[in-house]
């Protein structure tokens, strides 16, 4: 009887020492000691939004999303088309006619300022001399280890001292105001268009300030 | 023998200057490739790379391909090389959708060959690999080290093994020899004893009682916290589609919130950037130094969903969006409006979102909870410079004065004060 019990017992431990082994083998490699769950939750239905968020998925429409693109040729009420294309002759016909209509104040000139501060200095750096934080050799050490970040191209400065001149002919520092609005709204070479970014008036904003800029 | 030693002087003569032209040559060339990068990197580089294409061609082998002549005539002034009707001119100028490059009449010729050099020096494939061999090194020496672990804890689990079954094989006979012992007395002795500690407990009323409370208590307590963290979600961060680091782009690239998350500032929902505002840097940024040439497969996640072809930089017509899984989520009852925090209030942030800028991986930082927001409400002082105050001492002053004031004066009109 005991003898069996001991034969039983020996086997018992070999078994329970190998599961323990895998398992904590398993269960320590699966961990990352993140919570990937929300917890508890009372009454989910509560937070759900009776109407469609935005960004939700929806079935009711053909692309499955909520936030549809207006159709082609419509305009959101108050606003305002811009009505040259992204060519370069229009480009130049922008920089003849197309002029700010704003009118130059403090308030505007530092609205102007927070916005080149935001979407324009991390490339063309925050004077404007084409050497913004992306620009510049940069280096991280995450869960990937320490490395080097790859730098973006270095914008031509707009100060006049610089002289650097624009890839569509001309200096940087004698851009007008329909060609700097007409590179914020379509981008050119390396810039990607701002025109989702910013409201006509802001990009206006933003011009002004670049003249600011072009007189150093 | 006079004759042979001024012959042997003149030698040396000559293969001392030799020498001498020899270096001054070769620092020569090394200066046109320093100044020629410099140049390159003043003017060429927001346009092109030498290994990739971006916005013009790629530059590796130019100088093969083409001629000095040409390509400084090209550099100088391209758009009167193609009006001269140049065939090679003109099928560039047309392969990349007519976009002019710029004129540097500036750069002398001497300048531009400069250039040229520095291309041809970067256009050999570069002694840079000596330093990736290190790097497969260093991962093979984990690679073994990994390897020689394991191999380690087999043997040892092996070693256990062993040694247990040589405990058991002596335990059973040591157990067989005092067999019958054991059977008549251990046995009974501790199943006895520990019934008549049993009987005893289950008699001491004040002992049963006292356990009864603390199991009470315990449960109390654990349900209490239990209940309280209900729907708290403080610490969620779940694993999203793309692996978009906050550490990377707002912490070392400085890139600021508003950049991205703009609708924080002009409206109720902070907003989740659409992809097109990912590739006003991505177009160029590929992250593909860290993976042999190739796109970052987190990067190429947006690729895929924009349909864009980073091989011809165009636009497909069959996008699909990102499906981001939402961490922050107000009930549907409670009402919160982002600008009225961040614009009207100035309030930071990192404030409610913790510091997002080290945070490699989003989670949710506050609780989000009423009391949390009622405590904050109840600390922080109003910003009364702004037109909702105006308006609002102008409308007490014309009650005042006893002048006519009626609902749609004071916005009772706006489409949201009925409709949700």
């Amino acid at each position: 009887m005991i003898e069996n019990m001991l034969v039983m017992n020996k086997k018992n431990l070999l078994v329970t020492v190998c599961a323990a082994l895998s398992l904590t083998a398993v269960v320590s490699s699966c961990g990352d000691k993140t919570t990937r769950s929300t917890g508890w939750e009372f009454s989910r239905n509560m937070y759900d939004p009776i109407a469609y968020n935005p960004d939700q998925p929806n079935e009711n429409f053909k692309n499955k999303q909520t936030a549809q693109t207006p159709p082609k040729g419509t305009d959101p009420i108050g606003f305002t088309r811009f009505e040259y294309a992204n060519t370069l002759e229009d480009y130049e016909r922008a920089g003849r006619e197309f002029t700010n209509p704003l009118e130059v104040s403090q308030a505007r000139l530092e609205k102007g300022q927070a916005l080149f501060t935001t979407y324009c200095a991390v490339c063309h750096g925050p004077e404007g001399k084409g050497d913004g934080s992306i620009t510049k050799d940069r280096e991280i050490t995450d869960s990937k280890g320490t490395r080097k970040l790859e730098n973006f191209p270095n914008p031509p400065s707009y100060h006049k001292t610089d002289g650097a001149s624009s890839s569509r002919g001309g200096m940087m520092a004698d851009l007008t105001d329909g060609k700097i609005y007409h590179t914020i709204y379509y981008g050119h070479n390396s810039m990607g268009s701002h025109a989702s970014q910013l409201s006509p008036e802001e990009r206006w904003e933003v011009v002004m300030y670049v003249h600011e800029l072009q007189k150093k | 023998m006079r004759n042979i030693s001024s012959v042997l002087g003149k030698l040396a003569r000559v293969v001392s200057m030799s020498l001498v032209l020899l270096f001054a040559v070769a620092t020569l060339h090394a200066q046109d490739v320093k100044e020629g990068e410099k140049i390159f990197k003043a003017k060429c580089t927001s346009c092109h790379k030498v290994d990739r294409k971006v916005v013009g061609p790629a530059l590796k082998g130019i100088t093969e391909t083409k001629s000095e002549e040409w390509l400084i005539k090209w550099i100088k002034n391209s758009q009167a090389l193609i009006a001269s009707g140049d065939k090679d001119a003109i099928a560039i100028f047309e392969e990349y959708n007519k976009s002019v490059m710029t004129s540097f009449t500036d750069l002398s010729d001497d300048q531009i060959r400069s250039v040229l050099a520095y291309i041809k020096a970067e256009s050999v494939e570069k002694p840079k690999d000596a330093t990736n061999p290190g790097e497969t090194a260093k991962d093979d020496n984990a690679n073994l080290f990994m390897i020689f672990g394991l191999l380690g804890i087999v043997v040892l689990a092996i070693v256990v093994i062993v040694v247990l079954n040589r405990v058991i094989r002596t335990l059973e006979r040591v157990i067989a020899t005092n067999q019958a012992a054991v059977e008549a007395e251990e046995e009974p002795k501790t199943s006895k004893k520990f019934l008549a500690f049993a009987q005893g407990f289950v008699k001491n009323k004040k002992l049963v009682g006292f356990a009864v409370l603390m199991l009470v208590a315990l449960l109390a307590v654990g349900g209490w916290k239990t209940m309280w963290n209900v729907g708290v979600h403080t610490g969620y961060q779940p694993v999203q589609p793309i692996k978009f680091s906050h550490q990377l782009h707002a912490g070392i690239n400085k890139i600021e919130c508003q950049y991205c998350h703009g609708g924080a500032f002009k409206s109720k929902n902070a907003s989740i950037p659409s992809a097109n505002v990912c590739m006003n840097c991505h177009n160029t940024i590929t992250g593909s130094e860290h993976y042999d040439g190739e796109t970052s497969p987190e990067i190429a996640k947006i690729y895929r969903a924009l349909d864009w072809n980073p091989e011809t930089r165009t636009y497909g017509n069959n996008p699909k969006p990102i499906q981001w899984v939402r961490i922050h989520n107000l009930p549907d009852f409670a009402y919160f409006n982002h600008s009225q925090h961040v614009t009207v209030a100035g309030v930071e942030c990192q404030t409610c979102h913790g510091p997002i800028e080290t945070m490699e991986e989003v989670y949710q930082y506050s609780p989000l909870t009423m009391k949390w927001c009622v405590d904050c409400h109840k600390a922080t002082d109003v910003k009364s410079d702004n037109k909702y105050y105006e308006d609002l001492i102008k409308a007490h002053e014309s009650i005042k004065k006893g002048e006519k004031m009626t609902a749609a004066m004071i916005g009772g009109l706006e489409c949201g004060k009925c409709h949700y």
